[in-house]
């Protein structure tokens, strides 16, 4: 019986990371950006959601929309004002500008909010229903459902849109874009949007489940970068994958090995991934 | 003893043979010739002489002993070097330093100290009249320029055996007059060479054989003249209307 | 020697015989300002092996600078061996680490690569938050010394070495190999070159360097932990001096920690958080006004604004 409370736990928390994953591998997939500051926007989105429910009460499941907008205006303007000016750069100062930007964020929060460790705890927090054995506390439940919620949303928005297209069309060939008249400066801060929407939504859900920090983003980053190369680069179902096989593995290490092994698996996963099979379990061989 | 011999060379990606079943001698001293269609495989017969590319199946000797699973860097230091169809300069480079790359890593280690390895470097650029261009930026070289420094950076390691990857492509009919009595030149000083063209008439003055790739397999083989009026390999470059216009 | 080389040579000389009589005319706070600036400039000039010159941009450089530390650490405070063995050792034990991780990552290329370095560092750091021998998250405490003039001369010694193997590298086989990886991996094994080999020669000297610092530093800190040894800002800092200062260039890195660290000290601030913002900005604003370093700069002659603002426009859409 803990197996199966172990495998639902891993579930749970997979969906999460997916969603994490889901922007980073966007905007890599896009806009071959490798976004340090990623785990700086999942921060972010914690950060506003605790306030939404701190000053004003509302509840963090219904001020995720509006955690979602303003992590997305971020993302727009953070594109369009400062990452478009060195897209054609290298890719070693792609990942460095981005550092800096990280290292900018967590920095400001760590001044204007200071390091106290915050938690975003709804009325319902602790509660939990039983069936059979297995505890599933509701917020986890409903995390993951909304992460599905989520997923499915940015996934049909990147199929079916007009806008879903144009980004496509851009990160397969962007000068054949440029000639098809799609305004592509404005597409990439788009698509920055979007990856930083969804790490903000992630974030806010996150914040509901762990302590919010300024600091807290630096792992994360990681194991988002962990998820979207398990699943393989530029592909979305890959990140979706990606998530449920690193929230298993943390999840059992952490059962049967001990607290403090998941990092270190995760990022044992990394390195073995890259080197047996680059393209991840989904992505196709390029 | 043929300084080079290949046999059942074949490289397959997936279900598809880019390379299959391709077998050849190389005599010390010639000038062999290879041509195809594009995408007939020469250019990975290349890497895979070179060790560029892990092979599917076949042999490569070199001076009678076995090459297969060298690394390139190893078969560059035996003696057999090559140029790249899309150049690869060290951009960030003088030419001479791109030079002095090839002399001091060659055949049988290269020259053994800087000042060394400078004097030859200056030497291959001599004889392949880049001297003017010596301190210039690799960056900086126009198309022509930049063939004959590929060549001169092989040319540096000092090879027995030279594969050059369409070095003419690209250039107006005088720098393929100069080009080719170039290649002639590499050949006289005492390398032997394999020459991938597109150019008919430069490869019909170099070669003292030419050999024919189609579909990744060898078509046929022997003196320039048989080979370039053979109605297959007319066929196989022209389609088979031509072919037949020639008398097939 | 050309002339030019010999008047080179002799500046340095000259700067190195001003440095090593400092101590007797300075005051004890310039002396910790140059301690900083000798340990930056030294790291940066180690990540310039494997970053400026071999053309692998590791953001993980950091690991060894922690290793280094922490068997300096452990050697001192639990086996209690001398500092002029312990320093060495760190330094052995940082590169054969370097070697050893190399080998499987030096194999991937871009993104991958600095990833995996990044996963390296955080991976040492969760080691040795683990263990029981290095004191896990309360950390070491190093026994105290009085004089802060021999992490001077430490510190100085190491950076000397640390720009002689770059000079080294910019004037020898083994550098032009490198650089020729650098420019064009394929190219340089088709042209004899042991790519894998020279990588991880790079790699291990550049952790080695790393480790040295970190050895060093430990000692003069005299406490170290987890999160302070393993901090990703540290690598930060590293490649935006080389970067700065030019990479790939033997002085560049020299520049780059001297403007820089100046720089630092000028904004200084007690809170922390504040002095890391400026670093973060600071990186922001290198990448995109000066990508190409002070050292290109310098050789081209021309600085002025609209060398700003071309290098601004240069990399955008």
């Amino acid at each position: 019986m803990l197996a199966l409370q172990v495998l639902v736990n891993g579930i749970l928390l997979g969906g999460l990371y997916g969603l994490m994953a889901l922007g980073m591998s966007l905007i890599w997939g896009v806009m071959n950006i490798v976004n340090i500051a990623h785990g700086a926007l999942i921060m972010l989105g914690a950060y506003v959601t605790f306030w939404l429910f701190t000053l004003w009460g509302w509840d963090p499941f219904v001020s995720l929309p509006a955690t979602i907008v303003l992590l997305f205006v971020y993302g727009y303007c953070l594109q369009r004002f400062l990452l478009n000016l060195i897209v054609r750069a290298q890719l070693f100062l792609t990942l460095l500008i981005t550092f800096g930007v990280e290292v900018v964020m967590v920095n400001l929060a760590r001044i204007v909010w200071s390091s106290d460790l915050r938690q975003v705890t709804p009325s319902y927090a602790g509660a939990s229903f039983s069936v059979s054995g297995l505890t599933v506390p509701y917020v986890r439940l409903w995390v993951f459902a909304t992460t599905v919620v989520l997923s499915v949303l940015f996934l049909l928005i990147l199929e079916k849109t007009r806008l879903g297209r144009a980004i496509r069309a851009t990160s397969e060939e962007l000068r054949a874009a440029r000639l098809t008249g799609i305004p592509v400066a404005h597409i990439y801060a788009v698509t920055f949007g979007l990856g930083a929407a969804l790490a903000g939504a992630a974030g806010g859900l996150w914040g509901m489940l762990f302590p919010i920090t300024p600091i807290m983003g630096g792992g994360l980053t990681l194991k988002s970068f962990v998820v979207a190369v398990l699943g393989g680069l530029g592909t979305m179902m890959g990140a979706v994958v990606g998530g449920l096989v690193l929230g298993l593995a943390e999840s059992f290490t952490a059962t049967y090995l001990g607290p403090t092994y998941p990092n270190a698996i995760s990022f044992g996963l990394l390195v073995l991934i890259l080197i047996v099979r680059p393209t991840g379990l989904v992505g196709r061989r390029s | 003893m043929a300084l080079l011999e290949v046999r059942g060379m074949t490289k397959r990606f997936g279900g598809l043979a880019a390379v299959s079943e391709v077998s050849f001698d190389l005599q010390g001293g010639e000038i062999l010739g290879l041509i195809g269609p594009n995408g007939s495989g020469k250019t990975t017969l290349v890497n895979l002489v070179t060790g560029a590319l892990p092979r599917t199946a076949g042999e490569v000797r070199f001076r009678g002993g076995s090459i297969h699973g060298l690394s390139p860097h190893a078969i560059g230091r035996l003696g057999v070097s090559r140029t790249f169809q899309i150049v690869k300069p060290f951009r960030n480079l003088t030419v001479i330093e791109n030079v002095m790359v090839g002399a001091l890593f060659g055949s049988r280690g290269g020259a053994p100290s800087l000042a060394e390895a400078r004097r030859r470097a200056e030497e291959v650029l001599d004889f392949v009249s880049l001297s003017h261009r010596a301190q210039t930026a690799a960056d900086g070289l126009n198309v022509p320029e930049r063939k004959r420094m590929e060549l001169a950076r092989a040319l540096a390691m000092r090879p027995a055996v030279l594969l050059l990857d369409e070095v003419m492509a690209g250039l107006n009919p005088a720098e393929i007059d100069a080009a080719v009595a170039l290649i002639k030149r590499i050949r006289d000083r005492g390398t032997t060479l394999i020459v991938i063209e597109h150019v008919m008439r430069a490869i019909r003055d170099l070669s003292d054989r030419i050999m024919v790739l189609f579909h990744g397999e060898k078509l046929t083989e022997g003196p320039p003249v048989e080979v370039l009026n053979n109605p297959e390999v007319v066929s196989a470059y022209l389609g088979r209307r031509y072919a037949e216009r020639a008398g097939a | 020697m050309p002339p030019t080389q010999w008047t080179r040579a002799g500046v340095a000389a000259l700067v190195v015989l001003a440095l090593s009589l400092a101590p007797v005319a300075l005051s004890p706070f310039l002396i910790q300002f140059l301690i900083n600036l000798f340990m930056l400039a030294a790291l940066a000039e180690s990540w310039n092996i494997i970053g400026g010159f071999t053309g692998y941009a590791s953001f993980g450089n950091v690991a060894f600078f922690g290793i280094g530390a922490y068997t300096t650490g452990v050697l001192l405070t639990v086996l209690k061996w001398p500092f002029a063995l312990a320093l060495p050792a760190s330094g052995l034990l940082a590169m054969a680490f370097a070697a050893l991780v190399g080998i499987p990552i030096l194999r991937l290329k871009g993104h991958y690569f600095a990833i995996a370095t990044l996963g390296v560092a955080e991976t040492m750091r969760e080691i040795v938050y683990n263990l029981k021998i290095t004191g896990g998250g309360t950390g070491l405490t190093m026994p105290i010394t009085k004089s802060a003039l021999p992490f001077f001369y430490l510190m100085f010694g190491i950076l000397v070495a640390a720009t002689a193997i770059n000079w080294w590298l910019s004037a020898s086989r083994f550098g032009y190999g490198l650089v020729a990886i650098r420019e064009d991996e394929d190219a340089a094994m088709a042209m004899g070159i042991n790519a894998a080999l020279y990588k991880t020669a790079a790699f291990a000297l550049s952790g080695a360097f790393a480790g040295l610092v970190g050895g060093v530093s430990a000692y003069w800190i005299t406490f170290i932990d987890p999160d302070g040894v393993f901090k990703v800002i540290i690598t930060i800092q590293m490649i935006i001096m080389a970067v700065f200062g030019g990479m790939g260039t033997v002085v560049g890195p020299l520049l780059g920690a001297l403007v820089l660290a100046s720089v630092s000290e000028l904004l200084s601030t007690q809170l922390v958080s504040l002095a890391e913002l400026f670093n973060g900005l600071i990186v922001i604003l290198v990448v995109l006004f000066m990508p190409k370093g002070l050292a290109e700069v310098i050789s081209k002659r021309e600085f002025s604004l609209r060398t700003l603002a071309r290098n601004l426009r240069e990399y955008r859409m």
